[in-house]
């Protein structure tokens, strides 16, 4: 797997009006990855996600982006340049069909000459939303929904896709399909963060994994390592 | 039979009118449905829309729909400049101060057409705007039926436009879901810049059909903008059909007002109409 | 007895004396014209304050002040042509203003955010038209319109009309600060900060918004009563005008919604401009929109929120709580 560092975040403090969402959280992501986000509701780990998109901008610290700061730029530049967040709860644009979502999806000047291509991609990954393309995206399943949602991210012609709880009200049948899908999608040379509560699975599917709470990155290295420290985990995550 | 015969008129003339309230509240549900800000200049600016139209034609003598080759563009710059350089920021402070920030443009508008043109009741008299023909009993004014007709094409044009573009697609997106749209890689601040200067080419074509229907004067504004909130609300937001239908039950609100009531009561009733429908169902009857 | 005034404490004597020269102005000779912009000092700061109550303390934007305004002109116009005394019309326009603010409670207390703003809207042009048709009392008035004239209010001077002013003017500010100190205040304090944790902690968001309503409404009432009373005529589209939506609106944002002492440093400026500008109508209106835009997106705090956010201000004030 290459090691080139793909995103940085050095030493950042994210703030949410006068309250302290991120302490000094560093994380670096390499080029091929998936690497998981773990940690309990409120730890911090959705800020982190809306910082590197540009939601939030950090008070303190820098994010990097193939060498390139990015910290200070504007949520539809941070897609142009190729990171893309499928947000928490998916979020499709219920009474917009699912073709509509997707073309929305290569809104980006970058990923609109690639559209033919990368719609091409996602029929692939998920042909369910050819079948369903005239629908409106409220019809669909939460399954369905959710891979709406990844297929939208990936018509941003991401090189660095950010999923946020992507497991949220699924059942285990359909998650399956889902990590499958991720792998396929990271087979396509796609670098995958993801955001997760759930410790054991996100180490079976990661690669490497960064563990937080309450605003601050507490344990993080390869999933083979962390898995050995699941057992002291257990009480804290109540898996 | 008689009073049947007697209702034909109010009826059909309700309806035509509902045309113009339709095209009234396109512009303030499209502010509505993407900022969520009821634009309280609204109304002014569909004034501000008719004295232009009323300056082309007394002062040029171009006619009034003509005028709109020119009418459209400046409100669509005033209104991308309006979102651009005021409402832009005031969102950043609050929704409370976007609001209050409409309602400043509001008074501005308002005293400016009053100064340019004076406190006085203008209308928009073409040659045709005299003109009417008859369907059986009832004698239907050329304008009236205009109205309806311009509504039809204005709001065909504004659905497809929604439907097929980048930049629709993008303004139909950030009104269903902001922060999705940004992920989208959708630059907001431009698209509701967009999304206000479109509004405000249809305030410039609904202030030049108002002036052809109605009398009008520097303060007839609020009157419109009541109605067209009225509108809107029963037409639910993101449902053209819907905001159609609103038109339709205000023109014959009003025109059966007048009916049964005398026309004095005709925007008593209207506005009495918003008020019960904001009471009962704010979320409005058609629409999600 | 002792009777503290919360808020006032140790500043009560320089407020007092602030008091009694403006009471003792129109003895001292104070020109005419002076005299009436002072008047209108005090009828606008109690519209103000009664907007920031409801704007800055209840979380409520009330577009409606001038129903207020114009329910209770009309009640002391009415009252007098049936044979009420003008200063029992005042009162009885106070009360028939509350009682429209309950009576359109119902519906508008249903609507949230920026509905409950349009809701209030609406409310003056519906006055107005009714107004327009309506004619209780006294004969068919010529052209369009029912205007009225105040009865009895004839040999009533100015001087005394300033002192009516100047006492619905100064309670205001006085209500305010009880209002800010009581079970009332701390309560809309509860709900500023967060709707939903209030509700749930046992505060009754409904009611406490309700209080702050008719409160408001008992005051603008009387300020619009007192004024109309002075003119001796109300007509119903001054009387519904959004101007006095405007006067009381801008005053407020101009010092500082949600602070208390801004109505007053507002309300001064909103009369210094209309003293400016008393022969140019147009211009004076467009300004005032102008400046209200400015402020909100220049100074949204006010310039009172302004000045307090300083440095030299917060040094002054620790200095003077220090000493």
């Amino acid at each position: 797997m290459a090691q080139e560092t793909l995103l940085k975040v050095s030493n950042i403090d994210v703030f949410h009006g006068s309250f302290q969402a991120l302490w000094d959280v560093s994380l670096v992501v390499k080029r091929g990855e998936i690497v998981a986000l773990i940690g309990a509701n409120a730890s911090g780990k959705s800020t982190l996600l809306n910082t590197i998109s540009g939601l939030l901008h950090p008070a303190k610290g820098s994010i990097e982006f193939e060498g390139k700061n990015i910290s200070v730029l504007d949520p539809f530049q941070i897609v142009t340049i190729g990171i893309s967040q499928i947000p928490e709860g998916r979020r499709v644009f219920p009474t917009m069909t699912v073709l509509d979502n997707l073309i929305i999806g290569s809104y980006n000047r970058k990923a609109r000459a690639k559209k033919e291509q990368n719609l091409k991609m996602v029929y692939e990954l998920f042909p369910i939303l050819k079948e369903r393309k005239n629908q409106l995206a409220k019809t669909l399943s939460g399954g369905e929904q959710q891979m709406l949602a990844l297929g939208r991210g990936l018509m941003s012609d991401p090189k660095l896709l950010l999923l946020d709880e992507m497991s949220l009200g699924l059942a285990p049948i359909v998650l399956n399909d889902l990590y499958k899908a991720l792998k396929e999608i990271r087979e396509r040379g796609i670098t995958i963060l993801f955001v997760e509560q759930n410790v054991r699975r996100s180490l079976k599917e990661a690669d490497r994994a960064y563990i937080m709470e309450v605003g601050r990155v507490v344990l993080s290295g390869d999933v083979a390592e962390l898995r050995e420290e699941e057992e002291v985990k257990k009480a804290y995550f109540g898996v | 039979m008689e009073v049947l015969a007697g209702l034909t008129t109010p009826i059909v003339f309700g309806i035509l009118l509902g045309g113009l309230y339709t095209l009234i509240a396109l512009g303030l549900s499209l502010v509505f449905g993407v900022m969520k800000v009821i634009n309280v200049a609204h109304g002014d600016l569909v004034i501000f829309g008719s004295y232009l139209a009323f300056a082309a034609m007394t002062m040029l003598g171009i006619d009034p729909i003509l005028s709109l080759v020119m009418g459209m563009p400046l409100l669509f710059v005033i209104g991308f400049g309006v979102q651009r350089f005021l409402l832009n920021r005031a969102f950043a402070v609050s929704l409370d101060a976007a609001l209050l920030v409409c309602f400043g443009l509001s008074i501005i508008f308002q005293n400016f057409c009053q100064i340019i043109w004076t406190p006085f009741s203008r209308s928009l008299k073409p040659p045709y705007a005299l003109e009417s023909f008859s369907v059986g009993v009832v004698n239907i004014p050329l304008v009236y039926l205009l109205d309806l007709v311009t509504a039809l094409v204005v709001m065909l044009l504004l659905r497809e436009f929604l439907r097929r573009t980048y930049l629709g697609k993008a303004i139909n997106a950030a009104s269903q879901d902001t922060k999705a749209a940004l992920l989208m890689g959708i630059n907001t601040g431009r698209v509701y810049a967009f999304a206000f200067a479109i509004a405000m080419a249809f305030a410039a074509i609904a202030g030049v059909f108002l002036g052809l229907t109605y009398p009008f004067t520097p303060t007839s504004g609020v009157a419109f903008l009541i109605i067209a909130f009225g509108v809107v609300i029963v037409g639910g937001l993101g449902s053209m059909l819907g905001t159609l239908i609103g038109g339709m039950v205000f023109g014959l609100a009003q025109t059966l007002g007048g009916y049964f009531l005398g026309a004095v009561a005709q925007m008593f009733v209207a506005y009495i109409l918003v008020f019960v429908i904001l009471a009962v169902r704010p979320q409005g009857i058609f629409g999600r | 007895m002792r009777v503290t005034i919360p808020g006032l404490r140790g500043g009560l004597i320089p407020f007092a004396a602030v008091v009694v020269v403006l009471a003792v102005l129109p003895v001292l000779g104070m020109p005419r014209e002076w005299l009436l912009y002072l008047f209108l000092f005090f009828i606008y700061l109690a519209m103000a304050n009664m907007w920031n109550l409801l704007a800055g303390y209840s979380g409520l934007i009330c577009l409606c002040p001038a129903a207020f305004v114009g329910v209770a002109g009309y009640t002391v116009a009415i009252g007098t042509w049936v044979g009420l005394p003008f200063y029992l019309g005042i009162i009885a326009g106070a009360i028939a203003a509350v009682a429209f603010a309950l009576l359109i409670s119902f519906p508008v207390f249903r609507l949230r955010g920026i509905y409950f703003a349009i809701g209030t809207l609406v409310l003056p042009e519906v006055l107005k038209a009714w107004f327009l048709l309506w004619r209780p009392v006294g004969g068919v008035m010529v052209g369009r319109g029912a205007g009225y004239a105040v009865k009895g209010v004839q040999g009533v001077s100015l001087t005394e009309w300033y002192w009516v002013a100047l006492v619905i003017g100064i309670a205001s500010i006085f209500l305010m600060r009880i209002i800010l100190s009581s079970k009332l205040g701390l309560g809309l304090a509860a709900i500023r900060d967060n709707d939903d944790t209030a509700a749930s902690s046992g505060i009754d968001v409904f009611r406490l918004k309700l209080y702050s309503f008719v409160i408001a409404a008992f005051i603008m009432g009387m300020a619009g009563a007192i004024f109309y009373s002075y003119g001796g005529y109300i007509e119903p589209v001054g009387a519904f005008s959004i101007r006095w939506l405007l006067i009381a609106l801008l005053a407020t944002v101009i010092g500082g919604e949600g602070i208390k002492e801004g109505p007053i440093i507002g309300t001064a400026i909103v009369v210094i401009l209309h003293f400016l500008l008393a022969r140019y109508t147009g211009i004076s209106l467009l300004i005032q929109g102008a400046l209200l835009i400015i402020i909100m997106l220049l100074v949204p705090q006010g310039i009172v929120g302004y000045i307090q956010k300083t440095r030299a201000y917060r040094l002054l004030s620790k200095l003077a709580s220090g000493r």
